[in-house]
């Protein structure tokens, strides 16, 4: 990728981060939220993104971004009141910018009508509507001068020094020192000082570093905010000191909370150790306080690189500083290498194993030297696993952000007022799994909404409050994560569901099925229970796309629904899609791996308990209950003949929906964490197998994929029966 | 004494530019260099860093470093980015057309 390229590609990454905090921002004040860090989050975020677009000359989506921000800046600034009408439109503004930031990507500048008609709704609420339309001209109204009694006391400067340095990333990312030059001495009558102090020998000099300074006189009719804001897009990728000349006072002004200044502090640049200390700097140094006011010692005015760079903490102002550490404290990493880091790691398990295995065969004694290294050498292995997959790990918050627009679209278009409620948005899982719960996620909130709320007033009928609640909750539940999207709705209709069931041939009209089977009727391919296909859910896509995606992540999902209260799809799904802990058993001399979390336990099935059904089906009563005993070497084309009950273990394993069956293998080999290695990728899918893995003595075991299994057999059984 | 080896300067001296100008120079250190301007038509810092670097080389070097004929907008340029003592003497700063 060319080097434009890819900084434009790390620019649009960035927004997408800074598009999630302006949401959350928002919606943390829609929930009562009125922290100041909070609103400067928020217009930071917009800045941002105005400020890397106009890198870029994106002009629709600085047109956009600069109204956006001149309304939160009214906001942040207290004239606007924060309302829930401002919010919602505050949101929508969100949702236009995302799609904005979308349409750049993709290469589009058009004009969004919406944006359009957006745009005018935050200029007039930011009182600006009578000004002209938001061009570069306009930029001046952020000017907003609470503190200025103490300018107005002192008397005006008669210019300024600018001292300008940039750094590496502000040529990197295709801005160019003349260009700014050329904006500051149009400003008034500029002299411009050139400092090569720093310039190495012709044979050492990086061609693309930046080592020249420019000092900058400056007389004329101007102030220091319209002086930074000609570097508003290079902040944080240069060194900027603006320091008032003949006239200015000997007093720091104060609190200098303007807004260039503010702008200053808060603006994101990229991650670099910005000494946002800048403009605090000046007035407070020793020399330039003592010095006459006469501008004949201007020149003499001590700079930057003559002296120690402030002190983050001389900054009056903590936020600096409090970026400097968020920014050091995060890099942000290529995925493949982690990948492949991961990759490498699982290697180095089965390795180790391997390695544990042969010692074991070499009869080496458990005290040995070598035994215990090897000890020691497994729990780093599994330390290193952990902090790798680590790595990987992130809140499912990036994915929950994305409902709350979602939920705002839906609830437009079906006319249902609706509330989303998220929990446990910190909870972590593998990125891979993030990345893959957005479809079905989407699916389930649009479901949630458009079949599982009723209408406003058939929920005034039964006495509900108008507004639904959707409620998304996410948390880690015995090494998996659970994800559960309910609804206060009126529940699943199961005399309908039944009865769409039958009409479509999915069951028979006589079949008698649980509550729970029923409400599981909704996962069958092909079926919508929306007599119309409405624009929402109706999109060919259905639960049973829902339901597949789910458990290809190696999850299940479930459903619980009672009537006029409501349904809860509960998903579970496994932490990391890399490692497994498996039970490994022996089936007819081959060694398969059962996935732990669907083995509620394991017994030895006694003769007395085993019930034949005719054919190969049996039943095992366990405390009471019946349930399938499946042989699994009949399953996977292992024998012929069913194994006799009396001389395998029966694993008893919960699948989808709660259905439980009795596994019968030849004997357990013992517990342990295998490294998953895809089948699909590595040869093509086998019904009843997973995927695979390498046991330590080099051999490749398979994944049982159990729900396969169970179901397998399950339809065999009812052709017994 | 040979002749000093001449470098036409690219139009563009901007980012892109610095790294070929950086080893087009260093090819040519130890004698004498004259770089034409004439085609230049915009300049950015990092090219001027070079330049920068190279008249200091060339100086240690006891060689002649030159830079004539710079077009309008290069000898702006330098002036604007208070280089302007690259340009040979007499060569008045123009308007930089940049929009």
């Amino acid at each position: 990728m060319d080097p434009l390229a890819a900084i434009r590609e790390t620019f649009f990454q960035e927004c997408e981060e800074q598009l999630a905090e302006l949401e959350s921002g928002l919606l943390a004040m829609e929930g009562g939220d009125r922290d100041p860090e909070t609103i400067n989050a928020v217009f930071r975020a917009v800045h941002s993104i105005k400020g890397g677009a106009g890198a870029f000359s994106l002009e629709a989506l600085i047109r956009f971004a600069h109204v956006f921000e001149t309304a939160l800046d009214e906001m942040r600034s207290g004239r606007l009141a924060v309302t829930a009408d401002v919010l919602k439109t505050m949101l929508r503004a969100a949702d236009v910018l995302a799609d904005l930031v979308r349409a750049a990507h993709d290469g589009a500048q058009g004009d969004d009508p919406r944006a359009a008609a957006l745009a005018d709704e935050l200029k007039a609420m930011s009182g600006a509507a009578g000004e002209d339309d938001g061009g570069e001209e306009d930029w001046g109204d952020f000017e907003f001068k609470p503190q200025l009694v103490a300018f107005e006391a002192a008397p005006a400067p008669t210019g300024f020094l600018v001292r300008f340095k940039p750094r590496h990333d502000l040529y990197a990312k295709a801005n160019e020192a003349a260009l700014l030059l050329r904006e500051l001495s149009r400003l008034g009558d500029a002299q411009v000082e050139l400092d090569t102090e720093d310039l190495p020998p012709l044979g050492e000099l990086d061609p693309e570093a930046a080592y020249l300074a420019w000092t900058v006189t400056l007389n004329g009719d101007t102030d220091e905010t319209t002086i930074r804001e000609v570097f508003e897009f290079v902040d944080g990728d240069c060194e900027l000191e603006v320091t008032p000349i003949g006239g200015a006072p000997a007093d720091p002004p104060a609190p200098d909370f303007d807004l260039s200044a503010l702008l200053a502090r808060v603006s994101d640049g990229a991650a670099d150790d910005a000494p946002a200390g800048d403009f605090g700097a000046p007035a407070a140094d020793g020399p330039a306080a003592e010095a006459p006011l006469a501008d004949a010692s201007v020149v003499e005015l001590p700079l930057a690189a003559n002296r120690p760079a402030p002190e983050p903490a001389a900054e009056t102002q903590g936020l600096g500083g409090h970026r400097k550490s968020e920014a050091g404290a995060t890099i942000r990493v290529d995925l493949e290498r982690v990948d492949r880091l991961i990759d490498l790691v699982g290697e180095l398990v089965i390795n180790q194993a391997v390695l544990a295995q042969r010692v074991m065969e070499a009869g080496l004694a458990r005290a040995s030297a070598v035994a215990m290294g090897l000890d020691e050498l497994e729990q780093l292995t599994r330390e290193i696993q952990d902090s790798v997959m680590a790595i990987r790990a992130q809140p499912v918050k990036s994915v929950f952000q994305r409902m709350p627009r979602l939920v705002r679209e839906v609830a437009a278009m079906t006319g249902k007022p609706v509330r989303l409620v998220t929990e446990g948005e910190g909870t972590e899982v593998d990125k891979t799994v993030i990345e893959r719960l957005a479809d079905p996620l989407t699916h389930m909130i649009r479901n949630a909404i458009d079949h599982g709320l009723e209408s406003p007033e058939k929920r005034a009928a039964a006495g509900k409050p108008a507004e639904g609640v959707v409620r998304l909750a996410a948390m880690h539940r015995s090494g998996r994560i659970v994800i559960e999207v309910s609804d206060d709705g009126g529940g699943i209709n199961r005399e309908r569901v039944k009865s769409i069931a039958v009409e479509r041939g999915l069951i028979s009209a006589e079949a008698q099925l649980s509550d729970e089977e029923i409400d599981n009727l909704i996962f069958m391919a092909g079926f919508s229970t929306a007599s119309e296909v409405s624009d929402i859910s109706g999109r060919g896509v259905g639960m049973d796309v829902v339901r597949r995606s789910i458990q290809a992540l190696g999850g299940r999902i479930t459903i619980n629904s009672k009537p006029g209260k409501g349904s809860t799809f509960t998903m579970s799904l496994p932490l990391t899609l890399a490692v497994l802990d498996g039970m490994v058993v022996s089936v007819e001399g081959q060694t398969l791996v059962a996935p732990i979390t669907a083995i509620i336990e394991t017994l030895q099935p006694k003769a007395e308990d085993v019930h034949s059904l005719g054919g190969h089906a049996r039943v095992i009563s366990i405390r009471g209950g019946f349930v399938p005993l499946i042989d699994v070497g009949m399953a996977l084309g292992y024998r012929p003949e069913p194994l006799s009950a009396t001389s395998g273990v029966a694993l008893l394993i919960e699948g989808e929906g709660g259905a439980r069956a009795a596994l019968l293998v030849d004997a357990i080999q013992g517990q342990r964490q295998v490294v998953i290695k895809s089948l699909e990728a590595n040869y093509r899918q086998v019904p009843g197998v997973a995927a695979a893995t390498i046991l330590g003595d080099g051999r490749v075991a398979l994944i049982l994929d159990i729900d396969t299994i169970v179901a397998v057999s399950r339809g065999e059984l009812r052709k017994a029966g | 004494m040979t002749e000093p080896k001449t470098i036409a300067l690219a139009d563009s001296l901007d980012m892109t530019a610095a790294g070929p100008l950086h080893r087009e120079l260093l090819e040519v250190r130890g004698q004498a260099v004259t770089l034409d301007g004439a085609a230049v038509r915009r300049l950015g810092g990092q090219c001027l860093q070079v330049l920068l670097a190279a008249e200091t080389a060339w100086a240690a070097d006891g060689q002649a470093f030159e830079i004539v004929n710079p077009s309008p907008e290069f000898a702006d340029g330098l002036a604007l980015l208070g280089a302007g003592h690259l340009a040979p003497p007499g060569f008045a700063a123009a308007p930089f057309v940049q929009d």
